[in-house]
């Protein structure tokens, strides 16, 4: 049987999904054995044309080059995956969308008037082509990820968290931020994954796996941290570092109550 | 006649970046480093955000060096209140940052460079013939990411280093662990200086360098407060806009810097070749033994300069794990501090250089306006200055080998492109 052909690209971003599958490194060389990498710009001059079986794709597009190069990806990728919080959700560039234009942005940090690079508004990749799955994280989990890659290889599914951070901390049986500290805990809200990770080290979740399914909860949240004292922007713009525009429309206009 | 050379794109680098030489009547007119990667306003993006998240924004700037920004960050807001870390902290952090040295490095020089010097197109290909060094730099690889993950919650992006110390302290059986695979890498530092130094450091690209460097005080290292540049001067790093003087150039959303009007070189080559006195025991016998390697005026000596640091950082990372040990660690809480309008500086020398950030705060502790100075955007310019004089040296070569030539240039440098695209607050 021929290997499936991988493809692991980056668009707008840190470059942090594709560092975490190079920090696999005890598994990397068994990894990369079972695939033919045809495509990995970070490590590797060696590239070629033509259909893809598994396609990685993270960061934003922020570019036209960058849309651009998605739309190539799809169309020459049976399987395109939407790998970290850029690709799904638009993560920190994509924060602003919704509050700034991007001339407002490129005056700013640039200080030019004129959109003189080919440069959009950052957008998730979700917002421009069908994606069949999706790993998120800011950055993704390894294991996580491993475990995607094995269940591909299997012709299964990856996994899909649909509950909220608070369930992996209560089984932890850490404390809770929120209630013994008063931190602006983020984990009601957002996705699972992580084994809640900085609440076990005494932190509050800042949310970088995105908002949960639903995210029902995002009004109750934000109600529950004014009451804590934080203020609207304070809360606005922790909420909006991995959700962005989502914030709004998981809010449903409670901002302005 | 007019032709163009053209890279569109750099691989075995950090981000999406490429190179245009335009050819006119057998000489070089122009050269473009054209940075293509998006920009992600980070200075925009932090506007109004409270002090206490900054450092969990900025260090998403880059992945790779996600410790140096993380500590650039927490240090400029620290700098702005006044702020006076434990030495326990400032021992942790150095650990850390080795920590970074090490992962990035032995990325860089094994599985990004020396492909180029063995002829393969990259790590995994080259493992067929050298998998045992590959098998090595994996875990030398993994030894920085331990130490990464032991301080800062995990590889890329950690959470655990914070404004006034660490959240929680490592534990014993992970300083531990870490200190036994520091003794098990050592000898592939070692392996990565002299597989470098057997390979003759190509000539097409020699030409004058200003480097610069922070100041690390005693010891070689990576923190420090003030800026040592080759011509003699030192600055304080609260002067840092003196010497980086960024300009907006059309084909770049990475800003270029001048100092004095011309381009300069921060990394591995300015830190070696400024401080190699304060190298140490095995650092210092390779540094020695090499020392022709190590050329102020050839950039591709970066290379061999990271290896060196390799082998310092190896070494220094279980002296720092050896006297925590035995000096025992305590969990110590957050050092408290008042908010006021204020404004700090900080630098850090990032895997591939100097690296600024600079806050100013309002009264309530939140950032009215930021700016963010990367190493590859103060080394795009004299990236730009390197590729012309090799276009100038292969001038009637084959394109093939004058592209060639480029990318082994570049790729020296270390770039970390994402990095250097969302510069400097006007």
């Amino acid at each position: 049987m021929n290997k499936p052909k991988l493809g692991i690209f980056s668009l707008t971003g840190c470059g942090g999904d594709q560092l975490q599958i190079l920090n696999m490194e005890d598994q990397l060389l068994d990894l990369v054995s079972r695939f033919d990498i045809v495509d990995f710009q970070e490590g590797s001059s060696r590239k070629e044309e033509g259909p893809i079986d598994i396609s990685f794709v993270e960061g934003t597009v922020s570019t036209e080059h960058d849309l651009k190069k998605l739309k190539e990806i799809r169309a020459r990728s049976k399987i395109v995956i939407a790998l970290g919080n850029c690709a799904i959700e638009g993560c920190i560039q994509a924060m602003r969308n919704g509050e700034t234009s991007l001339r407002e942005r490129l005056k700013d940090v640039y200080g030019v008037d004129e959109n003189f690079f080919d440069a959009k508004l950052s957008k998730p990749i979700t917002d421009y082509i069908d994606v069949e799955f999706s790993i998120p994280g800011c950055p993704i989990e390894k294991e996580e990820t491993l475990r995607a890659i094995t269940s591909l290889l299997h012709g299964d599914s990856p996994p899909y968290y649909s509950y909220p951070v608070c369930v992996e901390c209560k089984l932890n049986e850490y404390p809770c931020v929120i209630t013994e500290y008063g931190l602006p805990c983020l984990g009601p809200v957002v996705r699972a994954g992580c084994e809640a990770r900085c609440p076990g080290l005494e932190l509050d979740c800042i949310g970088c796996r995105g908002p949960v399914e639903g995210a029902e909860n995002f009004s109750a949240e934000y109600k529950m941290l004014l009451d804590l004292g934080y203020s609207k922007k304070d809360i606005m713009n922790r909420l909006r570092v991995f959700s962005g525009e989502l914030s709004e429309d998981f809010l449903g206009g409670v901002e302005d109550e | 006649m007019s032709k163009k050379i053209h890279i569109d794109e750099l691989t075995r680098v950090e981000g999406h970046g490429g190179i245009e030489i335009f050819l006119k009547d057998g000489r070089v007119q122009d050269v473009k480093f054209n940075i293509f990667e998006g920009p992600r306003f980070f200075e925009h993006a932090i506007k109004s955000v409270y002090y206490d998240k900054i450092p969990d924004i900025t260090r998403r700037i880059c992945a790779i060096c996600t410790a140096s920004h993380s500590l650039a960050s927490i240090g400029a807001i620290e700098n702005a209140f006044d702020l006076k870390v434990t030495p326990q902290t400032e021992t942790l952090r150095d650990l850390l940052i080795h920590g970074e040295m090490i992962e990035s490095h032995a990325l860089h020089v094994f599985m990004l460079a020396l492909p180029d010097f063995l002829g393969f197109p990259d790590a995994i290909h080259m493992a067929s013939k050298h998998m045992d060094a590959v098998k090595s730099a994996l875990e030398l690889k993994k030894t920085g990411n331990l130490i990464h993950t032991a301080l800062s919650g995990r590889e890329v992006h950690g959470m655990n280093d914070r404004v006034g110390g660490f959240s929680k302290i490592p534990t014993v059986k992970q300083l531990e662990d870490i200190k036994d695979y520091l003794v098990k890498v050592k000898p592939t530092t070692e392996l990565a200086v002299k597989l470098l130094a057997g390979f003759e450091l190509p000539s097409y690209n020699h030409s004058d360098n200003i480097l610069m460097a922070i100041d690390p005080g005693e010891r070689f290292g990576f923190l420090g407060d003030s800026v040592l540049v080759s011509n003699g001067s030192v600055f304080p790093q609260s002067d840092y806009e003196k010497l980086t003087n960024e300009i907006v150039v059309q084909h770049s959303y990475a800003k270029h810097s001048r100092y004095q009007g011309k381009p300069f070189m921060v990394g591995a080559l300015p830190r070696v070749q400024l401080c190699y006195k304060k190298l140490e025991g095995t650092a210092a016998e390779l540094y020695k033994e090499n020392k022709d390697k190590v050329r102020q005026g050839n950039s591709i000596s970066n290379n061999i300069a990271q290896a060196i640091e390799l082998v310092h950082s190896v070494d220094r990372a279980y002296d720092v794990i050896e006297s925590l040990l035995s000096s025992g660690l305590e969990q110590e809480s957050l050092v408290e501090f008042d908010v006021y309008a204020s404004r700090g500086v900080n630098a850090v020398e990032a895997p591939r250089g100097l690296l600024y950030h600079d806050y100013t705060f309002d009264d309530s502790g939140a950032i009215l306006k930021s700016n963010i100075i990367t190493p590859t955007a103060q080394n795009a310019a004299n990236i730009e200055k390197d590729a012309r004089v090799i276009a100038e040296n292969l001038l009637g070569k084959p394109d093939e080998e004058v592209k060639q030539a480029l990318e082994i240039m570049a790729r020296a440098y270390d770039p970390c492109i994402s990095c250097s695209v969302h510069l400097v607050h006007l």
